[in-house]
């Protein structure tokens, strides 16, 4: 069939209009309840980093559950708290290179972070980059703000099966137990080696150290360097409060 | 039940299955074949898109010109991949999350392209209709069979309810471990090219 190119224009112009249409229509309507789940998911995400099982929990156990055990805390880059200022009036910005989300009010920077109750710990959100993608979870320490409690992530683009293991539980679960300072009280963090920890630190390092995931170095790199980055940046909060 | 749209709808199940028989769609067949809750969400998805583009398309026909066929097919293909990836992270977040790009890929899906351009161009809305049915029948029962194979043997499960007892798993004291290799893509090409095997050995089918 032949058409001349009048009717081609026009036909895919209606055809494009439709389409965009329809689709801007899609997306308005189901906004509302995809943000409600993104933030349910966060909520999940943080109480999951806390060693909560939220697998068997409903959406209306998660929300009761993160109403009662999880408070807000914000903090000043000096690490004191700061009671006028609520999170979620927070604007993120993020660092281009490295990922990391840098949190402003009227210019002035601070850290947002969250308390539990039950069991009693200290939750900070973490971001960077890994290979592909910029990942972004949970980290909790116990009371003693030293000791993990466990981590978590809600985003990320990395490949499945590579990468993508680091929103597994053998993954997540190395990290529970591990120690962000070493004796002398310098901040070490956690660092996910290449191959098994076992095998590759000495057993003073193994306490900072967890497994790697095989074939995802760039990865595992990546979480090393950006918890790190993440965990400095709430270091003088932390050095005050911890127990020795 | 017209013959011809019995035809139609049988075909593709499993004399021209897409995937067992043109070996097309493998690249999603593979990767979210590991649970079956995946496996049959996505074989929705595909569903509702495969039937609806060949429904518009066929409705289309007479009027999209020669020269940019395949440029409507695809809009067409692609505004109804993004609703669909829309409506899972609406109703079904968590497992919208699982199948990640995997949904965005149904854009490139051979099947529903090559149906569009294959079948709905020439065909009635009725054809187009069933033989989209079928087609996504066919490319479903595929999927749902090897994520069967893969959550039992790799997991131990199905549909996340535990089917193997936990008293003979080695942990417990028994002797069974789930099989690792099934949770990953070259299990999937295993237990594929076994499907093949079984089915061109019973169909007789011989490669030209």
């Amino acid at each position: 069939m032949q058409h001349n190119n009048l009717y081609t224009f026009r036909f895919i112009s209606i055809i494009t209009l439709v389409a965009s249409l329809l689709l801007a229509l899609a997306s308005t309507q189901l906004k509302e309840l995809q943000e409600f789940n993104i933030d349910l998911d966060k909520k999940k995400n943080i109480l999951k980093c806390i060693g909560i099982d939220v697998a068997i929990m409903t959406p209306d156990m998660i929300i009761d559950e993160y109403e009662s055990n999880i408070s807000n805390i914000t903090l000043n880059t000096n690490g004191d708290v700061v009671t006028n200022i609520e999170n979620k009036n927070l604007k993120s910005v993020q660092n281009k290179s490295t990922g990391q989300i840098q949190y402003y009010l009227d210019n002035i920077e601070y850290l947002p972070a969250y308390k539990a109750s039950n069991p009693e710990s200290f939750i900070i959100p973490i971001a960077g980059k890994g290979l592909w993608s910029t990942l972004f979870g949970y980290f909790a320490l116990e009371k003693d703000l030293n000791t993990v409690k466990g981590i978590s992530f809600y985003k990320h683009g990395e490949t499945p099966g590579l990468g993508g293991e680091v929103e597994k539980k053998w993954f997540q679960d190395n990290f529970i137990g591990k120690k962000i300072f070493n004796s002398s009280a310098e901040l070490i963090s956690i660092k996910v080696v290449k191959g098994k920890a076992g095998d590759v630190l000495s057993s003073d390092a193994l306490i900072h150290g967890v497994d790697g995931i095989s074939g995802a170095t760039i990865t595992s790199r990546g979480v090393s360097e950006f918890l790190k980055n993440d965990l400095l940046r709430y270091e003088p909060y932390i050095n005050r409060n911890k127990s020795n | 039940m017209d013959k011809n749209i019995k035809a139609i709808i049988s075909d593709p199940m499993v004399d021209n299955n897409p995937i067992t028989k043109q070996i097309l769609g493998i690249c999603s067949a593979l990767a979210v074949t590991v649970k079956m809750e995946q496996a049959v969400v996505m074989s929705l998805a595909l569903a509702f898109v495969l039937i609806c583009s060949n429904v518009i398309i066929s409705l289309l026909r007479k009027n999209i010109p020669g020269k940019i066929r395949i440029i409507v097919q695809l809009t067409v293909i692609a505004s109804l991949v993004i609703l669909i990836d829309e409506l899972l992270k609406a109703y079904l977040y968590d497992i919208s999350k699982q199948l990640s790009v995997f949904v965005a890929l149904i854009i490139t899906n051979c099947i529903i392209m090559g149906r569009a351009e294959a079948f709905a161009m020439q065909n009635n809305i009725k054809d187009a209709m069933y033989d989209g049915l079928g087609n996504a029948v066919g490319y479903g029962a595929i999927l749902i069979i090897v994520s069967i194979f893969r959550e039992l043997l790799g997991s131990g499960t199905l549909f996340n309810y535990s089917v193997i007892p936990s008293s003979i798993y080695l942990e417990n004291g028994g002797w069974y471990v789930n099989n690792g290799l099934m949770l990953l893509a070259p299990g999937a090409f295993i237990i594929l090219g076994l499907i093949v095997w079984v089915q061109r050995s019973y169909t007789k089918y011989v490669e030209d």
